[in-house]
């Protein structure tokens, strides 16, 4: 084939084009660690990369919102641990009104000892995490329990429903609770209702019905306990679902890497690899047509 | 047998001969760069006798022959438009890349960040801020969708300007084309100047054909016909048909035309041809694909907050301002003004209760639910699809422009190998022609001397 003076250096200038440009990817891929910096250098990387960061945006979100919920039952697990110690602390001072050989200065220390605790009671069911009154169902804006000037509870402000919060896909925890269902449950009065009763059974040594509000307090301390134990349970849950979430975080992260930065070694030894090329089309570009018959004419 | 006055005749005329050819090769040499140019060469002829007995009367130039070969000219022709139709439609496509922005961090972000804002309400029904940030991400997210369809606009209307400049620069040529099929045919009769005219064709017609999808036919007076699309007529003989561009509505694109007709569609090779796919094909599809995803968007949303409850526990109104159709859609979704001015007006509750967060956890895992492309994606997934697209398409045009770039390259080294000029030949030719000269001049040294010896006989 005739070379042409032309041939030569256009060849050269393409070789140099190619591999200059082939030298600043490699360049790009090591000063920045990332080997994605258009959706052309790898579609369905991008996708990838697209994919996963929506994947760890959604794991962010279940770790927050277990977060709170955890913050908001181990508050809920402290206040039911007070109301558990004050129902016992209530049977106590009924027990020790029961029968004749109680005085009637302890019926009157029992009878106002009650009366705190209800008190307490209705302060610790009023409990606000965050702002809101958590044993008030989904009316969470609504003091659950209020107290009339002689010191009597109102009937449950709050409703039945409870408010969940996701912590992964088709999983939730509750984070409000019924505030009847621990006050009453399946009783006909509430706890309030109840100690009203037992103080004036003590008061009036009335034998049956003071063992009457004992049994109802013992039925309280029961639905308190068991709560506890269900939001106990719901704090595992969160501790699992936190280490869980964690590791998807991890998996995901990995993936997210794989798909958008460079191999760090690879991308060197690329970039080595590019600076030879390059090195070599300068070279053979400089090399171009140096000699010539021309140089032999004189 | 000629006489020594018809030798000496003879031997001037082969040094101008000779000379002639020393000219040639100056010629090729200073040509060496010049794109298009054939390398000329002077053909040589033996006079013949006028006499019996006589061996001939030397050297004449018979011709000065540029040399090219046609096919290898129209095998570039037809490989250039879809080179640079593939490097048109990759450089266009960069910007729509770069427009895409990065994952994490563009409609993808914007559209985790909007249900993370719901995640946030449902953690938190009751706060007034949590609120507030549904709407300010609401307002983002839109915000986010504009600014995408602005940013892929702006591509769109860059690849339309760049329409309107290729059509300028086709329009030129066509009429380069038509001025220099004028001047071939009036060169035919003389010759004179024929090559270079010739030289300067080929040339127009290869920057033509990476143009716009031509068809180049030779006439028979050596002019060139050019013809477009299916047939159009762009170059008949003297006479060139110029493409008009018309700003069209309603967004203010050109429309092609060529004797009235609309050709836009008919031009699909070529930069022309690539630039028409960008801004009529590909950007318009990646529009499309996203007003789907804000469309889906915004009436998923609303359906779940209207059968909600806000804060005072009325009725829940759209969250989103309600879109007619797809059509348009990304441009257009913005957060309901009413409930942007009001805060309590966000939907939480699927009960009327201010502390339910129901519709606010059913919003937020509406970035799980496959929504899009047939109940196959997600709405972020359906934004990776375009993402995908768009670089494949952008790959897709990088990778044939570089291949096809190397079929071209080849093409023309194999029209340089015959067309081109090789300093090492013109060298070889110039000492060739160079000791022709000297040995015809040594010649012409020769008879001289026989004369001068002629007449020293007849004065003695």
């Amino acid at each position: 084939m005739r070379i042409a003076f032309q041939t030569g250096f256009r060849d050269a200038i393409a070789d140099i084009q190619r591999t200059s440009e082939q030298m600043a990817t490699a360049q790009r891929q090591v000063s920045t660690g990332r080997r994605l910096d258009v959706p052309s250098d790898d579609p369905s990387a991008t996708t990838g990369a697209i994919g996963e960061r929506a994947t760890m945006g959604t794991i962010d979100r279940y770790v927050r919102s277990a977060d709170s919920a955890t913050s908001r039952l181990s508050i809920v697990d402290t206040v039911l641990s007070e109301i558990v110690s004050k129902l016992s602390a209530a049977q106590t001072a009924a027990a020790s009104a029961i029968g004749d050989t109680a005085s009637p200065e302890q019926r009157t220390a029992a009878v106002d000892e009650l009366a705190s605790i209800r008190d307490q009671l209705v302060e610790d069911l009023n409990t606000k995490v965050g702002g809101v009154f958590v044993f008030a169902g989904t009316a969470s804006t609504t003091k659950p329990f209020t107290q009339n000037p002689n010191g009597t509870v109102n009937a449950y402000q709050g409703n039945a429903s409870t408010v969940n919060v996701d912590i992964d896909r088709a999983k939730s925890v509750q984070a409000t609770f019924d505030g009847q269902a621990l006050t009453q449950g399946s009783d006909s009065t509430d706890i309030f209702t109840a100690i009203e009763n037992l103080r004036t059974a003590i008061l009036a040594n009335d034998t049956p019905n003071i063992e009457n509000g004992l049994a109802a307090m013992k039925r309280g301390f029961d639905r308190a306990t068991g709560m506890q134990s269900q939001v106990g349970s719901g704090e595992k849950a969160l501790d699992e679902q936190r280490s869980r979430l964690s590791t998807q975080r991890l998996g995901a992260k990995a993936r997210l890497s794989k798909f958008e930065d460079a191999d760090m070694s690879e991308a060197i030894s690329a970039m080595n690899r590019a600076e030879i090329g390059y090195r070599a089309a300068l070279g053979a570009a400089a090399t171009i047509r140096r000699v010539s018959l021309l140089d032999y004419l004189k | 047998m000629g006489d020594l006055f018809t030798s000496l005749q003879m031997a001037t005329r082969s040094m101008a001969a000779q000379q002639f050819a020393l000219e040639t090769t100056g010629h090729n040499i200073a040509n060496v760069n010049t794109e298009g140019y054939s390398r000329r060469v002077t053909e040589f002829a033996a006079v013949p006798p006028t006499i019996r007995w006589d061996a001939g009367d030397g050297v004449e130039v018979k011709d000065i022959r540029s040399i090219r070969d046609g096919f290898i000219e129209q095998r570039l022709w037809r490989e250039l438009p879809d080179q640079q139709k593939q490097a048109a439609i990759a450089d266009s496509l960069r910007l729509v890349e770069v427009a895409l922005g990065d994952p994490g961090s563009s409609i993808d972000g914007k559209l985790t960040e909007f249900f993370d804002s719901f995640a946030t309400l449902a953690d938190d029904p009751t706060s007034a801020t949590a609120r507030q940030q549904v709407i300010s991400q609401g307002q983002s997210l839109g915000t986010g969708f504009g600014e995408m369809v602005n940013r892929l606009r702006v591509a769109q209307s860059d690849a339309d300007t760049r329409v309107r400049d290729t059509v300028d620069q086709i329009n030129a040529l066509a009429s380069q084309i038509a001025h220099l099929n004028r001047s071939i045919a009036n060169a035919g009769a003389t010759g004179i100047g024929l090559d270079a005219l010739k030289d300067e064709q080929g040339e127009a017609v290869k920057t033509l054909a990476g143009l716009i999808n031509v068809q180049a036919m030779q006439r028979e007076d050596g002019g060139v016909d050019v013809t477009f699309g299916s047939g159009r007529a762009l170059v008949i003989g003297e006479t060139d048909f110029q493409i008009t561009a018309t700003q069209t509505p309603p967004l203010g694109l050109a429309t092609l035309t060529a004797n009235g007709f609309n050709v836009t569609s008919e031009i699909t090779s070529g930069a022309l041809g690539g630039l028409l796919q960008v801004r009529d094909t590909a950007i318009p599809g990646y529009l499309s694909r996203l007003d789907d995803i804000a469309y889906t968007l915004s009436t998923q949303v609303n359906s779940l907050t209207t059968a909600g409850y806000d804060f005072t526990g009325a009725a829940g109104l759209a969250f989103f301002t309600p879109l007619g159709s797809a059509t348009g859609a990304a441009g257009a979704l913005a957060v309901n003004a009413t409930v942007a001015a009001d805060p309590s007006k966000v939907v939480a509750a699927s009960v009327a209760s201010a502390g339910d967060n129901a519709m606010a956890r059913q919003v937020s895992n509406l970035r799980d639910s496959k929504l899009m492309l047939g109940g196959t994606a997600t709405l972020t997934d359906a934004w990776g699809r375009i993402v995908y697209q768009a670089g494949l398409d952008s790959q897709t045009a990088q990778n044939d422009a570089s291949l096809r770039g190397e079929i071209v390259r080849q093409v023309q080294a194999l029209r340089d190998s015959v067309s081109g000029v090789s300093l090492d030949e013109e060298a070889a030719n110039m000492i060739k022609f160079q000791r022709a000269y000297e040995a015809n001049a040594k010649y012409f040294i020769t008879v001289n001397t026989a004369l001068d010896t002629l007449f020293s006989l007849v004065g003695q």
